[in-house]
């Protein structure tokens, strides 16, 4: 028959005739089949051991796609065929597989599954099961970021896990939190976690990283997690790993929200009427004030007359809005199974020209060879734009005299409001194209692996993590803007290209001897490289406008040119092994031996060992019998850990170009800039902590307490020397710090009924106490440096501020030399002289203790989560108090409480035009950082399956939330401030974004 | 291990293969291979051991003298708080003007200042060692290139003693960190910038076809400074007079200098290499090799005019940062004479050209109201001398007399002003930077011979920078006589011709008149000037980074 059709000719009438017979016979054959395996409705409830109804299981006929979710009140209906077999799954439950045969009712109770306490941790090169678990890990997963607007990676973590901090200052789109694990440790290596995207160790930023691709964060705390990182682990390891797709019906997601954001306040500054003020007391403290006419200008007077007072603040400030939006394909098949998406980030900033554009592609793919081979790849594909990374407005906005001219008659904005010939119009910074502050980033970042299973046990496997970024920042400033007032337009570029790759060999062999020993060895082999290559021009005289920066050929002037790379390698060995006895007794020790090409040439290699004990108590007898204990292990790890994060060629004596001309001809020379130091090698913590992990009453209250004591030695340091050495400074490894703290991370289940109502609270408590131990001359304070034995390794340490001079003091204020109505400073060592030994400690950015709460509430599909974190016991510096708090009626000024003869206040000292600004200052802005602040509230609804079913869905979740709604703090209702949240630095920046508030709706959509 | 081989073989999945074995490719390279550190783009230091990297380092000893002289540190530190200049409106360095409290260790000038010399001498000890041993280098060039680190390494060295006194006599390059560092006293560092200057000058050129480098003639010009400055220290002698003589005398006689005709020459733009200079700090409008400096002083003296009626910034004129203001003492006492001596004319900017046109109100001018102008017109004119409201209202636009001036507006100092910038606001400006002209060594030379009682002598040389100074025709009338040369003759003829070019400061602690002339000429300072004021403090950076702090870096006394 086949060769017979094969003889015939293509589309010959028999061809098509035999097909049509074909394809109609196979299909009434199919037919017949399906026909024949009657299908029946089945119905049914499913409850769980603890509670009658489940809403939400997922009820799922075996080896097929068919299947349908519970709804509210655990009912379940599903046509089915006889004799198959249903496979109902429900988070927090063991799956259980129901054989039909010829039932039409069928009522399930779910067990509770106790391997929920056995869930999965990603650890260092493996993962282990959390019972098993020796080190101090702590896990965020995908539901609690996808459930929030989240827009970076860092965010992700705020206060979700102890011992974490997430600082960021202000709102500016695009800028990144700073992240510290417990604390820091060193003064001139980084301070940063490492961070680990799908087990490639990065070099570069993790900015570029879509949240809603992270599946899993582990952030590992101890040297006994970290040690496998050896000497990037010193400050922590953060481990990403990102959704791969799984076996089974593939599924289209979409996930999307809009939020407005809007500025909290703003600084208040004096308006019109205030300033004139404050102009006419500054000239009075001189004695030449005489009357408004010859103190003013005639743009002031007018302005005075006629009652101006432009909020240029205001005026500078709009609504912002941030959207996100992300397609997802996953699914496969037993062989292969992918996870791909799409996501487009905006966020627009409160500030004009201030924004950020992410788009992000990934593609996730594991593939199964045979047996014994797989192979994989975890890629993203970034293209960033932001804007205003360096732009902003607001700076010449709080200078500017808010009595001026802001615009001409003709409605045109008046570049020079005044005739102070260094303020501009602050609106003009904000014309389009006046200013251009742009960063384009490309990035590109696969992780390849291959596995090879090579006997029972044992596994090899290789990583590859080629990352490649692209980046071009460019810069123009206009004719009219405040930086070139008037002179010919000037503009940047700066080209950055990175290359970065990681390759790693890893060999895991597990073993059970005997039904009660296990055992697990791996070893890795890795290799990471780095290469920067940087080139940048600046220019200026650029003829036209429009120009921009994009023909440096035609500038009449070259500002500066310059190039350069930067690389540095990385090579590095490890073992561990883990040993457990009867799954009581649990033991980890692990060695890394590193080499790094920034150390010097004899000490370019260091080693880090360390080890771990757990007792897993609730397996021994006597608590086993306890029902109320579910989980009680204790946990000891001490090791050591590296830290090489300080740049390339420290060790190498540099010299440095310096410009000088004979005549007219240039002269370019060279002359010794930095101190070599050959012998520079790595800083190493030990690290002590204790912890529990525990969880009582099915799960009602679990969680975990941590303490710990890091001791840091050999800190690369780049200690001050004195300048007549003909050097500012030299990297050494000298002193010591410790850190020792206490964390507390608990979750309760406070509430959960049969009625679906359900609370539970999410609580972290933790301290972080810094300390600098030994210093270069031993425990001898370094007060050039800033840095005091005892102390945190950043301290304010300067003048108090007592108060101001008043009228009846003018004798004493006279023999120090102070005037009336000027700050009064604290004559500390009460020699009768204000000099520098009057400086005393006031505080540090470091908090006596930082928690967070979290409560969620949900009832049948609706849910409610609020956060609130504090930090409390912290310093700060609020520049708002110096740089825009001049008092002297030239530049406008924060409404402050300034003296007067008639206002005897203590706040702020007396205008006074003969100052720039009021002398110590510095004393002026040192106020208590603590704050409380609501991160947010989020309010979300899971619609039935039923609905989402008829709207052609899988499932559907709408949501609002509120980020940061609240903010208390006494900088902010004793001192005007904004919002008391700092970097450890605890700078307040005049220069800063405001803190915003965002409201937000969003949608979780699969198909 | 067969199984493994086998199954790779049975399966022929090459691709995983060549994966594998490129990766143990990869990592099996040697340690020390991968490890190296190679700089690339930086310049590591044995770059000074080559021919090249030594001639660049030589070129890198002279650029810190930009870090001081034409910036606002050296404006700061030469020129505030003496009786010819005062504070103007602006600038946050009023301290050095008050004397005041603020006037402490933590100043950012004397840290400023401090550093950047010690990394100049840094950078000449680096010379003066390597040089020898170096190969490849003509033993004359070698020489010269030495002595010019030595006259350098001098001149830094002289310029901080004068402001700090005793100082860290560091003469070896410096490696590693040391902290194990004491105070030197005054006279050593005397002896040592003495040493350096004789050495250096029989191996420098009498001339040098590149301008500016330290030749024979400078390094005599300042051996002559530093002696007649030894000579009132307390370790001086009048030996320090006679020698001070000597080499001044050997400038003025034994090199091609000569006086300008015209005093005003000496301010001409573009006529940086002119007869009468002898020293000076290079600056070019090139703003690559400006490298950040540039001579700054144009924005200094300059009043602020652009707010004025009928005025605005323009580049011919200049930016105002109105720092330097002159006393009554440089109006009224120094600048006399003024029909025969050309030196104020010369000195001062009188007239502001309207760059608006419009019908403005008056400001500091009440003889009327209003102004009416077009763009061109005078629109202030600063006659340095009082005028009658009768005779300011016959005129069409504002007289601002002396008695008029305040913070803000005030006689404007014309010597340092610069059109040729780039553009309006930019701040490098491309004039050299006089460190000393022969007219300077005329009365240097003077000084020391009334120091040695020889009147008659002196006289001439005064005499001389007198006569240049006059109007045309009015020579004969500038010419003193014996009975007038004293050494307040000196202090005022100095005031006269060097006004605000940057010896004053250290010519009145020269002299030990910087309390008692403060205290008489300078309003604002008077109150507070002490004993301790003749030295700078000590940075504070300084003495708390070296072993023993205080002990054994003593901060100079008061502060």
């Amino acid at each position: 028959m086949k060769k017979t059709l094969q003889k015939r000719p293509k589309g010959s009438p028999q061809r098509l005739w035999s097909r049509q017979v074909f394809f109609t016979l196979s299909s009434l054959a199919f037919f017949i089949l399906v026909s024949m395996q009657s299908i029946a409705q089945v119905t049914g409830t499913v409850g769980g051991e603890d509670e009658p109804n489940l809403p939400g299981v997922s009820v799922v006929v075996k080896g097929t796609t068919n299947g349908t979710t519970t709804d509210m009140n655990g009912d379940f209906k599903l046509n089915a065929p006889a004799n198959s077999t249903l496979v109902l799954s429900f988070v927090g439950y063991e799956d259980q597989e129901i054989a039909i045969g010829n039932r039409t009712i069928i009522n399930v109770t779910l067990a509770i599954d106790a391997a929920s306490l056995d869930e999965v941790v990603v650890v260092g090169y493996g993962t282990v099961r959390k019972s098993q678990m020796t080190g101090a890990i702590s896990s965020v997963k995908a539901k609690d970021i996808s459930d929030l607007p989240i827009t970076n990676t860092q965010q992700a973590l705020q206060g979700r896990v102890a011992g974490v901090d997430v600082m960021q200052a202000g709102s500016r789109p695009g800028s990144e939190p700073r992240v510290l694990i417990r604390g820091r440790r060193s003064f001139g290596a980084s301070n940063d976690p490492l961070y680990v995207l799908d087990g490639i160790p990065l070099a570069g930023g993790i900015g570029d990283i879509n949240p809603n691709d992270i599946a899993s964060m582990e952030v590992l705390k101890d040297a006994s997690a970290t040690a496998i990182y050896g000497s990037r682990g010193a400050n922590g390891v953060v481990l990403i790993s990102t959704k791969r797709g799984e076996s089974g019906k593939g599924t289209v997601s979409y996930d999307a929200y809009y939020g407005l954001s809007k500025a909290h306040n703003t600084i208040q500054l004096m308006n019109g009427e205030q300033f004139a003020e404050a102009k006419r007391e500054a000239y009075r403290a001189s004695g030449n004030y005489v009357d408004d006419a010859s103190l003013f200008s005639a743009v002031e007077l007018d302005g005075i007359a006629s009652g101006r007072s432009t909020d240029y603040l205001g005026g500078l400030l709009r609504n912002g809005n941030i959207q996100n939006h992300q397609i997802g394909f996953s699914g496969g098949n037993d062989n292969t199974r992918f996870n791909m998406s799409l996501n487009y980030f905006k966020d627009n900033g409160v500030i004009p020209n201030q924004d950020f554009n992410r788009n992000v592609l990934r593609i996730n793919l594991d593939h199964k060879i045979n047996k014994i081979f797989s192979v994989g790849m975890s890629t993203f594909i970034n293209y960033s734009i932001r804007n205003g990374e360096n732009f902003n407005p607001l700076s010449g906005a709080l200078r500017e005299n808010p009595l001026g001219e802001t615009y001409n008659p003709d409605g045109s904005l008046n570049f020079l409001p005044t005739e102070d010939g260094l303020r501009s119009n602050p609106f003009s910074e904000i014309v389009d194209g006046a200013i251009v502050d742009r960063r384009r980033s490309n990035r590109s970042f696969s992780g390849l692996y291959a596995t090879a299973n090579i006997a029972k046990g044992l596994t090899y496997r290789v990583n590859f993590g080629p990352d490649f970024t692209i980046e071009k920042y460019d810069r123009f400033q206009g004719t009219y803007t405040n930086a070139r007032r008037l002179a010919p337009p000037a503009a940047q570029t700066n080209n950055e290209t990175r290359f970065n790759y990681a390759l790693e060999n890893i060999l895991n062999y597990e073993k059970n001897l005997g039904e009660k020993h296990t055992l697990n060895f791996t070893g890795v082999q890795s290799l990471q490289k780095d290469r920067r290559e940087l080139s940048g021009i600046s220019v200026s005289g650029i003829p036209s406008e429009a120009q921009q920066f994009n023909n440096f050929g035609n500038a009449s002037i070259i500002q500066g040119v310059s190039s350069r790379l930067i690389e540095s390698t990385l090579l590095s060995y490890l073992g561990r092994v883990n040993y457990g006895f009867n799954d009581k007794y649990l033991l980890t020790v692990s060695m890394r031996a590193d080499g790094s090409s920034v150390f010097g040439n004899n000490t370019k290699w260091g080693y880090f060992p360390a080890a771990a004990l757990a007792w897993n108590m609730s397996n021994e007898g006597f608590i086993r019998d306890v029902s109320a204990i579910d989980l009680m292990k204790l946990r000891v790890s001490y090791g050591a850990i590296g830290n090489q994060g300080i740049n390339p060629y420290q060790t190498q004596g540099l010299l440095s170009q310096r410009s000088y001309n004979f005549g007219s001809s240039a002269a370019f020379g060279y002359a010794p800039n930095t101190i070599g130091n050959p012998d520079l090698k790595w800083e190493s913590s030990t690290t002590l902590n204790v912890g529990l992990d525990f969880s009582l009453y099915r799960g009602r209250i679990s969680g975990s307490l941590e303490a710990y004591s890091v001791n840091t030695r050999d800190l690369l340091l780049s200690r001050n020397l004195p300048q007549s050495t003909g050097f500012s400074a030299v990297t050494t490894n000298v002193g010591q710090t410790r850190n020792s703290g206490f964390e507390a991370t608990i979750s309760t289940v406070n509430v959960n009924n049969g009625s679906g109502f359900k609370w539970a609270t999410d609580f972290t408590f933790f301290t972080n106490k810094e300390q600098i131990i030994e210093l270069a001359q031993g425990k001898v304070d370094d007060i050039g440096n800033g840095w005091f034995i005892g102390k945190p390794l950043s301290v304010i340490y300067d003048f108090e501020k007592t108060g101001i001079w008043q009228t009846n003091e003018a004798d004493e204020a006279q023999s120090y030399g102070f005037a009336v109505g000027e700050n009064k400073i604290r004559d500390a060592n009460n020699d009768g002289v204000i000099n520098s030994d009057d400086r005393v400690f006031q505080g540090s950015g470091v908090p006596d203790f930082s928690g967070g709460i979290t409560n969620r509430f949900s009832y049948k599909g609706l849910d409610l989560s609020f956060f609130v974190f504090a930090r409390v016991g912290q310093t700060i510096r609020s520049n708002f108090h110096t740089s825009n708090n001049t008092l002297f009626g030239r530049y406008n000024n924060i409404l402050v409480d300034y003296w007067t003869p008639t206002n005897p206040t203590n706040d702020f000292p007396r205008p006074n035009e003969n100052q720039e600004s009021p002398r110590f200052n510095s004393s002026m802005a040192i106020f208590d950082g603590s704050f409380l602040k609501v991160r947010n509230i989020n309010l979300g609804y899971q619609f039935p399956a039923s609905i989402a079913s008829k709207l052609g869905m899988q499932s559907l979740r709408l949501y609002s939330s509120i980020q940061q709604p609240l903010i208390v703090s006494p900088y902010i209702s004793r001192w005007g401030g904004i919002d008391p949240e700092t970097d450890i630095d605890a700078q307040i920046s005049g220069n800063v974004s405001p803190s915003t508030w965002t409201s937000t709706i969003g949608l979780n959509v699969k198909f | 291990m067969k199984n493994i081989f086998k199954s790779i073989l049975k399966l022929g999945k090459l691709a995983k293969i060549a994966v594998l074995s490129m990766a143990l490719m990869l990592t099996g390279q040697s340690c020390e291979d991968i490890l190296a550190e190679q700089v690339i783009s930086d310049i590591g230091n044995d770059y000074i051991n080559s021919p090249v990297g030594f001639e660049d380092a030589s070129k890198a000893a002279y650029s810190y003298l930009r870090a001081y002289y034409a910036q606002e540190l050296g404006m700061t530190m030469m020129q505030m708080g003496t009786d010819t200049y005062t504070q103007g409106a602006d600038g946050g360095y009023k301290k050095y003007n008050l004397y005041n409290n603020d006037l402490d260790p933590r100043d950012r000038w004397v840290r400023d200042l401090w550093r950047e010399f010690y990394r100049g001498i840094n950078t000449c000890n680096a010379i003066i060692e390597r040089g020898p041993k170096i190969e490849g280098i003509t033993p004359a060039i070698l020489a010269t290139r030495i002595a010019e680190a030595k006259a350098l390494r001098a001149h830094y060295y002289f310029v901080l003693v004068q402001h700090f006194g005793g100082l860290d006599l560091r003469l070896t390059e410096s490696f590693g960190p040391i902290t194990e560092i004491s105070r030197s006293t005054e006279e050593a560092v005397y002896t040592q910038v003495l040493k350096d200057y004789t050495e250096a000058l029989p191996n420098l050129p009498k001339s040098s076809s590149e301008w500016g480098r330290y030749t024979q003639l400078a390094a005599e010009a300042m051996l002559a400074k530093v002696h007649i400055t030894r000579a009132t220290r307390s370790f001086g002698s009048a030996a320090d007079y006679s020698a001070a003589e000597s080499f001044g005398k050997n400038v003025i006689n034994n090199y091609d200098r000569s006086l300008l005709p015209d005093f005003a020459s000496l301010w001409e733009l573009g006529n940086d290499e002119h007869s009468e200079a002898i020293f000076s700090v290079q600056f070019d409008y090139d703003l690559l090799s400006a490298g950040g400096a540039g001579n700054r002083w144009h924005l200094y003296y300059l009043m602020e005019y652009d707010t004025q009626p009928g005025l605005g910034r323009v580049l011919a004129v200049g930016r105002p940062w109105k720092r330097l203001r002159p006393t009554d003492y440089t109006y009224n006492k120094a600048m006399v004479n003024r029909d025969v001596d050309a030196r104020y004319d010369k000195s001062f900017r009188k007239v502001f050209y309207a760059t608006r046109e419009g019908t403005f109100p008056t400001t500091l001018d009440n003889s009327k109201d209003n102004i009416t102008l077009a763009v061109g017109d005078t629109a202030i004119y600063m006659p340095g001398y009082e005028m009658s409201k009768e005779e300011r209202a016959k005129r069409p636009y504002q007289v601002y007399t002396p008695s008029m001036y305040q913070f803000k507006q005030f006689g404007v100092l014309a010597k340092f002003l610069d059109p040729l910038r780039a553009s309006i606001n930019e701040t490098r400006g491309g004039r050299d930077f006089m460190v000393t002209r022969l007219a300077d060594i005329h009365l240097m030379v003077a000084e020391t011979l009334i120091q040695q009682n020889k009147n008659a002598e002196a006289l001439e040389h005064i005499n001389l920078v007198r006569r240049r100074a006059a109007f045309s025709g009015k020579e004969a009338e500038m010419n003193l006589t014996v009975a007038d040369v004293n050494m307040e003759l000196i202090y005022d003829e100095r005031a006269r011709e060097l006004l605000g070019e940057g010896h004053r400061w250290t010519d009145l602690k020269r002299w030990g008149k910087l309390i008692e002339r403060v205290k008489l000429y300078n309003e604002l300072g008077a109150p507070n000037i002490e004993e301790k004021h003749n030295y700078r403090p000590i940075p504070q950076g300084q003495i708390d980074l070296v072993d023993g702090g205080n002990a054994n870096f003593p901060q100079n006394p008061g502060y």
